[in-house]
């Protein structure tokens, strides 16, 4: 038999003829509705929003330090350009940017802002549009796609990430509902990347961004 | 792995000072951490309850499931690989790895991957490993085994870290402060990341609807191990499945806080096949191997409820034992009470029988375990076995022996009682620290004196007063 088939027979005789007695065997149909009633009621079982909207408890998330997320509101779209530039002077990061293939990223390709894509390895700033926005974490999602390289918002010490504030979702389950179908890689990135592995203690920027900067596009 | 041996290596760890500290670091943050998370999230009972539920719903289905994740993961374009044992798990990543002519292999932390040798096998097949999760570069520059299942390294102080870095690491780090530490091995896996070959990861859940596998990590080490590569393998438990995304939210809830005490990691990733048409990055090729590796054995028996669990940690944060041996101690793969439990399955019982003994049935564990696994009654049924089984060493069964025959006899027991009593506080007020012929227990702790009356001394005397 191959390993297969002898694990799922060790299962099936584990299910049936264990010391505990039988358990019941269900049918398909048995199951999904089982597995549907497990997740009634969800607001058992997640925290409140920590706003009174979903837009104000993703923002109220953000401002949490230890996520190590700095949060900046847009009036629109066409305020982007000069957001990003205004973000680089001030951490003193040159003009240089890597951008991901989202087109509305190429309003960026103006002065003074210098922009490429295939972000480098150490590449200081590198800017995403992001999926959707969980206010119940204060996550940002993205997808791989063509327009979408992961690396892009892995690599940089600074990654930025654009956010349409009608894409925010209330909790976790909300977005698992609307991400159907799977794309190779769906990233649920909540703050800078940090590590503890050193006596406990906090260290942003173990890997992945030590920034992260949300600019929320307002309706 | 010899159970001879537990005894030795927990005294010397109870000698350890050093040792002690860095615990005593770490799994204090920890505990204070996840106490301020369960304080902040109200429903925490309630999503312990489900999450235990989901599990349970989950093992009572297991082929079901396994059957469904296998169909959604091929036609996401993954290969599904099944091993039933350890050597078949790490032989079947070996020759993926041989197949594809690689050269660097960087892991992000996977459990399953030390339970099934994996770091050993790929050595033998003269691949290099490279770990990329800080703790385990720690204990992969210190030719180590993890310690904690959530913080490897737990075991290793800042000036140990400095000096394997400062070793190790060319350039050297520009300090010896964590900050400087961590910039450093930042540097240095960096070129790793991109050079790799294969990526290996493990997984929290595999989503059986999706066919996807879910990696959660603080440092984004996942991630950059498993895009840049040709070839993302995925070793995992086959316990680890949940029906839909929305379960692993609901698990996702209770493990972070339960483990860092944070309210999700920093990345979240669902894995689904390789790379798409078009797609900007990602690898070729994807393959899963889920492993039995003895968790067929637990279905049939009361060890099917530690297959609920979600390896956060939290019961060995918050043992007594634990935080005073470390990690190491235990010998096998998995530390603390889950591991007390898990061991003598994957290890056999004759090999780790005293791990299960190794506990003052405080219960702390079970109060703080996010899935409601009974570990003290777990750990009992180990007990129970290793006496049915005759595991049990010769001095302590007849000693056993002879208090049974004492007990059942009231007359004698009193009588031997009221005689011990005066001759055990000739060696201690308040306080005993040595007693002879009791130095196995009264090395390493004291044991409070007694009253200088038995209880039933003192009942009778009290009864008899009260009559006055």
């Amino acid at each position: 038999m191959s390993a297969r088939d002898d694990i799922l027979a060790a299962i099936r005789t584990g299910l049936t003829h264990g010391r505990d007695g039988a358990l019941p065997r269900q049918t398909p149909a048995q199951i999904a509705a089982e597995a549907a009633a497990l997740l009634a009621d969800p607001d058992e079982i997640r925290p409140a929003l920590s706003g009174p909207d979903p837009v104000a408890a993703f923002i109220a998330k953000c401002a949490n330090p230890a996520l190590g997320v700095t949060l900046e509101r847009l009036a629109g779209w066409e305020a982007l350009p000069q957001a990003v530039a205004a973000y680089l002077t001030r951490h003193d990061l040159g003009p240089r940017i890597a951008v991901s293939g989202d087109a509305r990223l190429d309003r960026l390709a103006q002065l003074p802002l210098e922009t490429h894509r295939d972000t480098a390895p150490d590449e200081a700033a590198a800017i995403s549009v992001a999926l959707w926005g969980i206010a119940e974490t204060g996550s940002v999602v993205i997808h791989s796609a063509p327009d979408q390289p992961i690396l892009n918002a892995m690599l940089p010490r600074h990654w930025l990430v654009v956010l349409d504030e009608t894409r925010i979702l209330p909790f976790l389950d909300d977005y698992a509902a609307p991400a159907a179908p799977a794309p190779r890689n769906a990233v649920l990135i909540t703050g800078s990347s940090g590590t503890t592995d050193i006596e406990g203690y906090f260290v942003r920027g173990a890997h992945g961004p030590g920034f992260v900067h949300v600019l929320l596009i307002s309706r | 792995m010899a159970d001879a041996a537990f005894k030795q290596r927990a005294h010397d760890a109870l000698a350890d000072t050093n040792l002690k500290t860095a615990i005593d670091r770490t799994t204090g943050t920890a505990e204070t951490k996840r106490a301020i998370a369960v304080e902040a999230f109200p429903e925490f009972q309630a999503a312990r309850s489900r999450a235990a539920a989901i599990k349970d719903h989950v093992i009572a289905n297991l082929d079901h499931y396994l059957i469904e994740f296998e169909r959604n993961a091929t036609a996401s374009g993954a290969q599904v690989h099944w091993a039933r044992d350890a050597a078949e798990a790490a032989a079947i990543v070996t020759k993926i790895c041989t197949d594809a002519d690689a050269k660097i292999v960087t892991r992000a932390k996977s459990m399953l991957g030390e339970e099934i040798g994996l770091p050993h096998a790929l050595e033998e097949a003269g691949i290099e490993r490279v770990e990329t999760d800080l703790a385990e570069h720690i204990i992969q520059l210190a030719q180590e085994r993890p310690s904690h299942i959530i913080w490897p390294a737990m075991h290793r102080t800042r000036e140990d870290v400095a000096t394997l870095f400062f070793k190790d690491h060319h350039p050297p780090p520009e300090a010896d402060d964590p900050a400087a530490m961590v910039a450093s091995a930042r540097r240095v896996l960096r070129a790793k990341f991109m050079a790799a070959d294969v990526g290996i990861s493990g997984a929290n859940f595999l989503v059986a609807d999706t066919g996807a596998t879910c990696t959660v990590t603080n440092e984004g080490n996942a991630e950059l191990s498993t895009t840049p590569p040709r070839i993302h393998i995925v070793t995992a438990g086959i316990e680890k499945i949940v029906p839909s995304t929305d379960h692993a939210m609901a698990l996702l809830r209770v493990l972070v806080r339960s483990a860092t005490g944070g309210e999700i990691t920093q990345y979240t990733t669902f894995h689904c096949g390789p790379k798409r048409p078009g797609d900007a990055d990602g690898p070729e090729e994807m393959h899963i191997v889920l492993v039995d590796n003895g968790r067929t054995r637990m279905i049939g028996d009361e060890f099917r409820q530690m297959l609920r669990c979600i390896r956060c940690g939290a019961c060995m944060n918050h043992c007594v034992v634990y935080r005073q041996i470390g990690g190491h101690a235990y010998g096998g793969t998995y530390p603390g009470p889950m591991g007390a439990v898990l061991t003598p399955v994957l290890d056999g019982l004759a090999q780790s029988r005293d791990l299960p003994h190794a506990c003052t049935m405080n219960g702390r564990c079970e109060e703080v375990c996010p899935v409601r696994i009974p570990l003290k009654t777990l750990l009992k049924a180990w007990r129970v076995r290793t006496w049915d089984e005759g595991l049990v060493e010769k001095p302590l069964r007849y000693g056993l022996g002879l208090w049974g025959f004492a007990a059942r006899r009231p007359w004698l027991y009193h009588l031997g009682a009221r005689m011990a009593l005066p001759v055990m506080r000739l060696f201690g007020r308040g306080w005993i620290r040595r007693l002879p012929l009791a130095g196995g227990w009264t090395d390493s702790r004291d044991l409070p004196a007694p009253a200088a009356r038995s209880f039933m001394d003192q009942y009778r005397r009290q009864q008899k007063d009260a009559r006055k």
